[in-house]
């Protein structure tokens, strides 16, 4: 009988301190959302160190996932890259925290090697940054990495695999940039003020050549391939694996930019050159400059042709013909 | 251009009315499309008016042939427009080099092959000719040539759809046609009206009309009466919005600036001459010119396929430019200095008269071989050999445009696009038949009424070869059914499955490159169904999952 009792008080110990512990648990649980929240409100971007992390992050039970920013801010880690990824970051955390979805189910974190080197050494991290989505429920899979070799870190894309991840939509919000604006309104004032200074003069927005000159520029930056380089932004020029340096690309369907100048310039040379010889021959000068200009301006076109010529062959396989040079 | 010819046999088979009426329910199934209100009429009124008058005329040609042939035909009657405009605005001379060159030029000519039966064959025509009547009408000022000129750009807006007066972006053409007829009231005022009234009335005026038009263009944009900015031409302007579907066709890409070379050859490094000349003696007709060429260049360098609008002003500029080197290099130069010495001649001459006759006609003889020797050595100031050396050089650069052209058009502009060749490593040339073999099978194997899926770019192919009900054509009008193709492609089969059973779908066709090595097969467009499919639904079409491990 007193056996009994006994065991029955036991059991009771034992239920109550299970309860006791699943309290603490639920409590915890509740107090670390408390905790997150309360900082996050006033913090966008949470800063852990290694303690934080494993309780906040990896600690169970929690129904809210964390994006995790792994980065190395100090001066001395020398690391230019995670500071815009840092802007960036910070960016896709203010739109969250200000968006009008704002929960407690996603929150936005920041691990600096310098102040968590276990972290990184527990996730096997050996370069920064990186960016990292913690599920509520289980460990994250390979696609909870943000792939930035081939997506990079502009915030929306950040905030487009963060909805990928987690279905929470967060609108990026840039604030608006207002240097171009300041720069245009600068560049009217002093076109006004030029106007204004030559007022009595104007005559020089009749003068045929500078609007001659302006024409042909554009026309050369255009047929150069300009807008091409603006969009697709290729690289000035490639250092071969052999080390040399190859101004022009190998195939037809890409450019450099050092390319598009050597182009311009040649197509430049060509029109300066047929300019010439027109000139030569129909003018009245003194016939020594006349004769001058005519050679020059034959030697500009025949050489500076037969090089955009040879360029051209080097790009358009099989191409037959050639003029002087091959 | 096999949609055009479906088009244009049922306008010639039905007649013109039912042709208008006519809606197509074997494409773009289950929506259907009415092609009477959605297809530009120009192209099919041409051919079929063509077709028309021969009949009329008892020559039996049938319209299979009148379509092949429009474009060529079209061409020449471009390289005569051409000429005109070019005479008009410069001289003969500039007329015959720009009309040789757009003759010959790839820009034109890829556009232009037979059989190609495409409203660029012929848009092009009614350009220029209308170009042509325009700075007609601007040089005589006569009522005559104005109104031959709006009939003609009538007759051009029937091959784009009447978008030139509907589109907001023709709005600014249709503000200064506004401006105009508000300068013209003014000058008449002006000579009514004393200075004081004048200037309060046109102050007035101004902020009342430019708020009135205002409000009336943003009002009819509103209703929808006049339409915004369209995808297309939105994306000239802001390079930055690429929406999937207009970023994935090939025309729509940028351009290198070996597309130029390409295309224009020797023409693109010498038309900046033209244009020079054209701003320094610069009259009404050359604004126009400038303007246009100005505009071109940069329109061609965001679309690789408005090469086409640039290459008949590129040919007019540089006919004008070899036109003008040609001419001063030809032309016989007359010489200073004869004429200083002709004056002395005549003092001599009135010296020598009061003495001895014959010691006067020793004298003048002598004075004339002088002024002979004199014209030898100063009559062509630049040398007759450097000028021959010039125009040698110059004819030379002319003939390897000619070779270019024609290496140009026999390599890469002369494959018909449904027979493809490929070659082996040996260099013996296979013929790849497959597309044609498949529609065949198409049609002899599965029921009239069968529905066929496969990507956009095949349905004008099925329904014209095959003669089966597409889902998605190229005509690429409802973005929301193309996703809808595109989910279908990329989902796992259950899902797919659904799709198509929804979808009515009998039969699916799908171009698999890899066993010759085909590089323009379904898989590598699948990126592009994947994007736009995952335009439509975000939720349930994401990019990365498509993606291998590294990417």
């Amino acid at each position: 009988m007193i056996v009994f009792r006994e065991i029955i008080l036991l059991l009771f110990a034992l239920s109550a301190l299970l309860i006791a512990v699943q309290c603490k648990k639920e409590l915890s649980l509740s107090e670390r959302v408390q905790q997150l929240s309360d900082a996050g409100t006033k913090k966008p971007v949470l800063r852990f160190n290694g303690d934080k992390f494993r309780q906040y992050v990896k600690g169970t039970p929690r129904n809210y996932s964390t994006i995790v920013m792994f980065t190395a801010l100090a001066p001395s880690r020398q690391c230019g890259i995670c500071r815009h990824a840092h802007d960036e970051f910070q960016l896709v955390a203010n739109s969250w925290r200000y968006s009008q979805g704002y929960s407690n189910r996603l929150f936005f974190a920041l691990v600096d090697f310098d102040e968590g080197p276990d972290v990184f050494q527990a996730l096997r991290l050996n370069s920064a940054p990186v960016f990292m989505h913690f599920p509520a429920k289980g460990k994250p899979k390979k696609v909870d990495t943000l792939d930035i070799q081939r997506v990079g870190f502009a915030a929306e894309n950040i905030a487009r695999w963060v909805a990928e991840r987690t279905d929470i939509q967060i609108r990026v919000f840039r604030p608006p940039n207002y240097s171009g604006l300041l720069a245009l309104i600068v560049l009217l004032a002093l076109v006004v003020g030029l106007l204004y200074l030559r007022k009595n003069n104007l005559d020089f927005l009749y003068n045929k050549t500078i609007w001659a000159l302006g024409a042909l520029a554009f026309t050369f930056a255009m047929t150069s391939g300009q807008m091409w380089n603006h969009i697709r932004g290729p690289p000035f020029l490639q250092k071969t694996q052999q080390g040399n340096i190859a101004y022009i690309h190998g195939s037809s369907q890409a450019q450099f930019i050092v390319e598009t100048y050597i182009v311009a310039l040649l197509n430049a040379a060509v029109v300066l050159g047929m300019i010439l010889m027109t000139e030569a021959a129909s003018k009245r000068d003194d016939v020594r400059k006349r004769r001058i200009y005519a050679i020059i301006g034959l030697g500009l076109v025949a050489f500076f042709f037969s090089l955009s010529l040879s360029i051209f062959r080097s790009k358009a396989h099989g191409y037959p013909y050639s003029f002087l040079l091959k | 251009m096999l949609f055009n010819y479906r088009a244009t046999a049922h306008m010639v088979h039905n007649g013109y009315y039912p042709f208008l009426n006519w809606f197509d329910e074997r494409v773009w199934y289950p929506l259907g499309r009415t092609v009477g209100s959605s297809v530009y009429p120009g192209l099919m009124l041409t051919s079929g008016s063509i077709h028309y008058i021969l009949n009329v005329l008892n020559v039996p040609v049938h319209i299979r042939e009148i379509c092949v042939f429009l474009a060529p035909i079209f061409s020449g009657l471009t390289v005569i427009a051409t000429y005109l405009l070019t005479k008009e605005v410069w001289s003969t001379g500039a007329g015959l080099l720009a009309a040789c060159f757009i003759a010959m030029v790839p820009g034109y000519t890829s556009r232009s092959v037979a059989g190609s039966y495409d409203n660029e064959g012929i848009a092009i025509f009614a350009l220029m000719f209308t170009y042509y009547l325009w700075v007609k009408s601007v040089k005589t000022g006569s009522i005559f040539w104005a109104s031959v000129t709006s009939l003609s750009y009538l007759y051009m807006i029937t091959f784009v759809g009447f978008q030139p007066i509907t589109t907001s972006e023709h709005m600014a053409a249709a503000g200064v046609f506004a401006l105009l007829n508000a300068w013209a009231v003014l000058r008449y005022l002006q000579s009514v009206m004393t200075k004081a009234d004048l200037t309060h009335f046109f102050l007035g005026v101004l902020c009342v009309g430019a708020g009135g038009v205002l409000l009336v263009v943003m009002g009819l944009t509103w209703i929808g009466v006049v339409a915004p900015w369209s995808g297309r031409i939105y994306s000239l302007w802001n390079k930055g919005y690429a929406v999937p579907i207009i970023a994935s066709v090939a025309e729509h890409q940028l351009i290198t600036w070996f597309k130029f070379f390409f295309d224009l050859h020797i023409l693109v490094a010498t038309f900046p001459v033209g244009l020079w000349y054209c701003i320094k003696n610069i009259n009404d007709e050359r604004v126009f010119i400038v303007l246009f060429a100005v505009s071109g260049v940069y329109f061609a360098s965001v679309m690789v396929r408005l090469m086409l609008i640039l290459t008949p002003v590129v040919c007019i500029l540089a006919g004008i430019a070899f036109s003008t080197l040609l001419d001063a290099n030809l032309k016989k130069e007359e010489s200073l200095q004869p004429q200083a010495g002709d004056c002395n001649d005549d003092d001599d001459d009135d010296e020598i008269n009061s003495s001895d006759n014959t010691a006067k006609l020793r004298h003048v003889k002598h004075k004339q071989q002088y002024n002979n020797n004199n014209n030898n050595d100063n009559d062509d100031g630049v040398g007759v050999f450097l000028r021959c050396v010039i125009i040698i050089v110059t004819l030379s650069m002319l003939i390897l445009f000619f070779l270019h052209c024609n290496w140009v058009t026999s390599n890469s502009y002369s494959s018909p696009s449904i027979v493809l060749d490929a070659y082996e490593p040996d260099g013996t040339r296979e013929i790849i038949d497959d597309f044609r073999e498949g529609y065949s099978w198409l049609s002899l194997n599965t029921p009239v009424d069968a529905k066929i899926m496969s990507w956009w770019d095949y349905g004008y192919q099925i329904t014209g070869m095959a003669n089966r009900t597409t889902l998605v054509d190229n005509n690429t009008s409802n973005n929301s059914h193309i996703a809808l193709v595109g989910k279908a492609m990329a989902s796992n089969e259950t899902r797919a499955h659904s799709i198509m059973t929804q979808l009515d779908v009998d039969y699916v066709l799908v171009i698999f490159g890899g066993l010759l090595g085909y590089s323009g097969d379904d898989l590598n467009k699948f990126l592009w169904m994947v994007s736009i499919a995952e335009g439509e639904h975000p939720d349930e079409i994401r990019r990365s999952d498509y993606f291998a491990d590294n990417g």
